[in-house]
């Protein structure tokens, strides 16, 4: 960190090692703002980056991936899946008899895995109590900020294809 | 070598520009998330005005910085 | 501190050894005596002197401690070394140009006069000046030295180039305003082989 520094006549350790126990607190002060300054610096890094994947965005194309026979799952019953790799786990409710949904089962906030409370018909997650809505897996309440990225489906020769994901997201 | 009490006026002015470097750190942070949060949500518009304002208050913490080294060294070498 | 700066004058003092005594008394240093004694030239006289730490304001144990043992406190007393740091490297007894620090081999620590610090913080004099009978160690203030010594407070020396300023003061005639020492001078040239101190 030479370069850094203003040019001194005293060494650096000389500085930073007073023998006058009244520079001590000024050793101390400055030691803490330099690491106030850092952290600072590593915020402006995380600013950075996230510009950084933005600029470098492409637009996602998705694969068709059968998830499920129709008939497989029970009313008010749930699958869990793989979409749109195998390290994206994703949950199928089937709500009323002919109504299928399913959305990322990483949680918005810290990516717990979601399930479905059939009772309060709701998908929750139980790290820290947030729910999201079936319907279009919003926020209910909670930490999360973000709504559940949905899995659009399509019904096909009696069998539902997951074909992209709704809302963008990394 | 300084042998007098350091200086209770240079103490105040490095104490009041770590105050506002916590104080710039703590907006930091939320900009930050909140930019990570509306870019993951999807509106990637968020991502230019976030880098840049994070910018802006790194320049001004390291400007407090460099402003807390110069009083240090004038108190402490004058 | 409290007004009151030291004075030693060596010059006044009769060789009673009091100070050893009473700085030995002092169950923080485990009576070991920090008071720096010395037979002039015992051969000869029964001249003796008797030393403190000068406290100075730079002081060169300070700069050369290793293990940045040695610190001067912000009402100028440089204290003795701090147990858990001293390596009892002896390089500020090397360095000290008035001889003050010694290495303690029992205990393998530094240690030197840190004017009574316990005392001197709130106000209290230190042992040696409270006991010395001729006041050869005083501790009173710098009015009370006008009023009642014919010589005057030196803080400044010079050992060759080098100027020293200390907490301490030395009495001195009344035109001295500073004091050179040159080592040369006092080094030791002589057959004894061994030169007799008290501490």
């Amino acid at each position: 960190m030479s370069w850094f520094r203003k040019p001194s006549s005293t060494p650096l350790w000389r500085d930073e090692f007073p023998v006058f126990t009244a520079d001590e607190q000024f050793v101390n002060r400055r030691q803490f703002t330099k690491f106030l300054t850092l952290t600072s610096f590593g915020m402006m890094v995380g600013n950075l980056w996230i510009l950084g994947k933005s600029m470098f965005h492409r637009p996602a194309s998705y694969p068709r991936v059968p998830v499920a026979a129709m008939d497989e799952i029970a009313v008010g019953g749930v699958k869990i899946f793989n979409y749109p790799s195998a390290d994206d786990p994703c949950i199928l409710v089937r709500t009323v008899a002919d109504e299928y949904v399913a959305y990322s089962q990483k949680c918005t906030h810290l990516s717990c895995a979601v399930y479905y409370e059939k009772e309060q018909n709701r998908l929750e997650c139980p790290c820290h109590q947030g729910f999201f809505s079936i319907a279009d897996g919003s926020v209910l309440q909670g930490p999360p900020q973000r709504a559940l990225p949905r899995v659009v489906l399509e019904k096909k020769d009696g069998r539902l294809v997951a074909i992209r994901m709704e809302t963008e997201s990394l | 070598m300084n042998t007098n009490p350091p200086q209770k006026r240079g103490l105040t002015a490095i104490d009041g520009a770590m105050a506002l470097i916590v104080i710039l750190l703590l907006v930091q942070i939320w900009l930050l998330s909140a930019t990570l949060e509306s870019y993951l949500a999807g509106h990637r518009e968020v991502a230019l005005p976030g880098a840049i304002i994070s910018a802006i208050l790194f320049a001004v913490c390291l400007g407090l910085y460099r402003f807390v080294d110069r009083i240090d060294s004038e108190v402490r070498r004058g | 501190m409290f007004g009151m700066e030291f004075y030693v004058d060596p010059s006044r003092c009769i060789g009673c050894q009091s100070c050893l005594k009473a700085c030995e008394e002092c169950d923080t240093h485990r009576g070991v005596s920090m008071i720096n004694f010395d037979f002039i030239d015992r051969e000869e006289t029964i001249a003796t002197a008797a030393y403190v730490c000068w406290h100075c304001d730079d002081p060169t144990c300070a700069q050369v401690c290793p293990a940045d043992a040695i610190k001067k406190y912000e009402d100028g007393i440089v204290g003795s070394s701090l147990k858990p740091r001293c390596i009892g490297c002896s390089n500020c007894v090397l360095a000290c140009p008035f001889g003050i620090p010694k290495l303690v081999p029992q205990y393998e620590q530094m240690m030197k006069c840190d004017m009574c610090y316990d005392r001197t913080s709130v106000g209290k004099r230190p042992m040696c000046a409270t006991v010395c009978p001729s006041q050869a160690l005083a501790y009173v203030t710098p009015e009370t030295i006008a009023a009642t010594r014919r010589e005057k407070p030196v803080n400044t020396f010079w050992f060759g180039n080098q100027k020293i300023t200390t907490k301490v003061y030395m009495m001195a005639p009344a035109d001295t305003a500073e004091i050179a020492i040159d080592v040369a001078d006092y080094t030791w040239e002589g057959d004894n082989e061994l030169v007799p101190q008290a501490f």
